[in-house]
């Protein structure tokens, strides 16, 4: 076991990154916000940790704290700024944010290291310390899939009159999302830059988009199950598929097209659907049908029906 | 003046490639993220033509807009298509067509990559004959003439088809709402593939007259390219093809001035600026109307 967390260490570090990115671009798809300012979050949160390493010495705890706590305030903003946006205006505009986030760090002069990056950046940051924050970042995201606080983000998502006619404060949660998005990301590229003990163009590319989504689509959109799916998937699959080589972009094209058109809640959701459909074959099977069974059956059914996904299917006309 | 020659010619590859992406936005409503990588790989089969035998510029136009046609066409068909009749409504159909796109781009991409080992490619052997006049001190060369015949009149074309004639007409109609005119007998999915062809063919043209502009483009070109058209389509306002030009030209123009101010750097961020810019402040675009379908 210590020898597979030796030889693997850096994919092991690589996946808990790749779940709080995906984290950071999945949180706001929940409150039906197309945002991509994850991944510029990302960014930001990279050479800022860089830069207080670097320059102030500073330890790896308050550094992850600090650049989180600078990239909320900057989803903040963003959101504040973009909040009027729909669709795929927002998408866009959240691209170009990312976009722009890059050209910075390409010409940022000495804070950013210009094409070249910036190196050394050694910390005290431990797997203990990683696993923590990582652990925290994903209980704390559990916490909105439960209860009342989850039925109201359906609403917004699903119905944003419809959440609004209840009391709910649309405009709060939207920004909410925003700055959830902006931490987590933030705190994402911290914990890159801190295990890489470098920071570079790579880290603000817009291929990190097109990973961040990859993951999210084909694990699954609508809980962090699907995130950490996802990330999992795409952290491991090189390694495991030795045989795709230098056929890998090529792969996960074929991947991403083919979730996106047929599997529209990811692989979660296809469990969910598989493990919904085997229980109501039992109960119709089950010659006695006693009360306990089916009312078991009405509260998963009622449970389901509060998350219903956004492109439920609908019979070809 | 120098500088004005080669933004307007740098304006009119930027309308041909976002006039397709504009026509399929604002009529069928399918925002192809796929185009940038279609315009590439148009340009990469033209290279690879040119490998095995000599062919004259206007047989590798020819090639890349059949080859650009054919994979826009497939892949409207194949996953655009398959998307809008498993989606429940029109705005979730929007982000997974986004996200289709992605995934589509990505193949095409790996595919030029790989052959090309990642270095940029041209049409070297057919860029011999392209001639370059001298005319008061300004240079021009014949593929900028083209560049700019070809795209004015294909934008003038087009606007003035979309609003002449019957087809034209049941395109618009789709834009505005795409239920009615399924009432009212139109066959959204056959214009939808006509529009698709068209664009993609469009987006083939544009990179065989940039690739010949440059010298050579990368697997990589057709992303940035993307992005800018996007700015470009924006700018001007979803739908109008008058508003496309300008976003085009306007964007051409910047970036000269950006370029010609600061050196190269910061030339990208213009039109991530612009797009912002313009959706804040005038989410319509410049000649956009009020939105008719509400997100």
């Amino acid at each position: 076991m210590t020898g597979f967390y030796d030889t693997n260490l850096v994919l092991i570090q690589g996946t808990l990154v790749a779940v709080l990115l995906a984290l950071s671009v999945q949180v706001p798809l929940r409150f039906g916000i197309f945002s991509l300012a994850g991944v510029g979050s990302y960014g930001i949160g990279a050479y800022l940790s860089a830069n207080l390493v670097l320059r102030y010495e500073m330890a790896s705890v308050p550094t992850i704290v600090l650049t989180g706590l600078v990239t909320a305030i900057v989803g903040l903003v963003l959101g504040l700024v973009i909040y009027r946006l729909g669709g795929l205006y927002l998408a866009m505009a959240t691209i170009a944010f990312d976009l722009m986030v890059a050209v910075v760090a390409l010409n940022g002069g000495e804070w950013t290291g210009g094409p070249v990056g910036l190196f050394g950046i050694f910390s005290d940051l431990t797997m203990g310390i990683m696993v923590a924050v990582v652990a925290m970042c994903v209980v704390a995201i559990h916490l909105t899939e439960r209860g009342k606080l989850a039925r109201r983000i359906t609403a917004v998502r699903e119905d944003i009159e419809l959440a609004s006619s209840v009391g709910t404060n649309v405009r709060a949660y939207r920004l909410a999302a925003f700055v959830v998005s902006g931490f987590i990301g933030g705190v994402a590229g911290s914990l890159n830059t801190l295990t890489r003990y470098a920071v570079g163009l790579q880290d603000v590319s817009f291929h990190l988009v097109i990973v961040a989504l990859t993951m999210i689509i084909v694990g699954g959109a609508l809980s962090w199950r699907g995130a950490v799916i996802g990330a999992v998937l795409f952290t491991w699959l090189p390694e495991v598929l030795a045989f795709v080589g230098d056929w890998q972009e090529l792969v996960y094209g074929v991947i991403v097209a083919l979730a996106g058109i047929f599997l529209p809640t990811g692989l979660y959701g296809l469990w969910g659907r598989a493990r919904r459909r085997i229980t109501s074959r039992r109960d119709k099977s089950s010659t006695v049908g006693t009360t306990k069974s089916s009312s078991d059956q009405a509260g998963h059914h009622s449970k389901t029906a509060a998350h219903p996904s956004p492109d439920r299917k609908v019979a070809p006309r | 003046m120098q500088e004005v020659v080669g933004a307007v010619s740098l304006g009119s590859i930027y309308l041909m490639f976002a006039l397709g992406l504009s026509a399929a936005w604002g009529t069928i409503g399918i925002l192809n993220f796929a185009h940038g990588s279609i315009f590439m790989f148009s340009v990469f089969v033209s290279h690879q033509a040119l490998q095995v035998t000599d062919i004259p510029i206007v047989g590798l136009a020819l090639i890349a807009v059949v080859v650009g046609a054919l994979l826009s066409f497939l892949t409207q068909a194949l996953a655009f298509d398959q998307i809008i009749k498993r989606s429940a409504n029109e705005h979730a159909a929007e982000t997974r067509i986004l996200i289709g796109g992605i995934g589509v781009a990505m193949i095409p991409l790996a595919i030029a990559a790989h052959v090309t080992k990642n270095s940029p490619f041209g049409l070297q052997s057919a860029a011999t004959g392209i001639e370059v006049w001298q005319l008061g001190g300004v240079r021009i060369s014949s593929v900028q003439v083209a560049t700019i015949v070809c795209a004015l009149t294909i934008a003038a074309a087009l606007g003035v088809w979309l609003r002449r004639s019957r087809q034209g007409l049941a395109l618009r109609s789709l834009g505005v709402d795409t239920e009615v005119a399924s009432l009212m007998g139109i066959d959204r999915r056959r214009l939808a593939w006509g529009t698709m062809a068209f664009a993609g063919g469009l987006a083939g043209l544009a990179g065989i007259l940039l690739t010949l502009n440059l010298g050579a483009i990368t697997a990589e070109s057709g992303d940035s390219l993307l992005i800018k058209a996007f700015a470009c389509v924006v700018l001007g306002g979803v739908g109008s093809t008058l508003g496309v030009v300008t976003g085009c030209f306007m964007l051409a123009f910047a970036e000269t001035w950006v370029l010609t101010q600061t050196g190269g750097l910061w030339v990208e961020a213009v039109s991530f600026g612009l797009i912002f810019a313009v959706l804040l402040l005038r989410p319509q675009g410049i000649f956009g109307r009020e939105e008719v379908r509400r997100v």
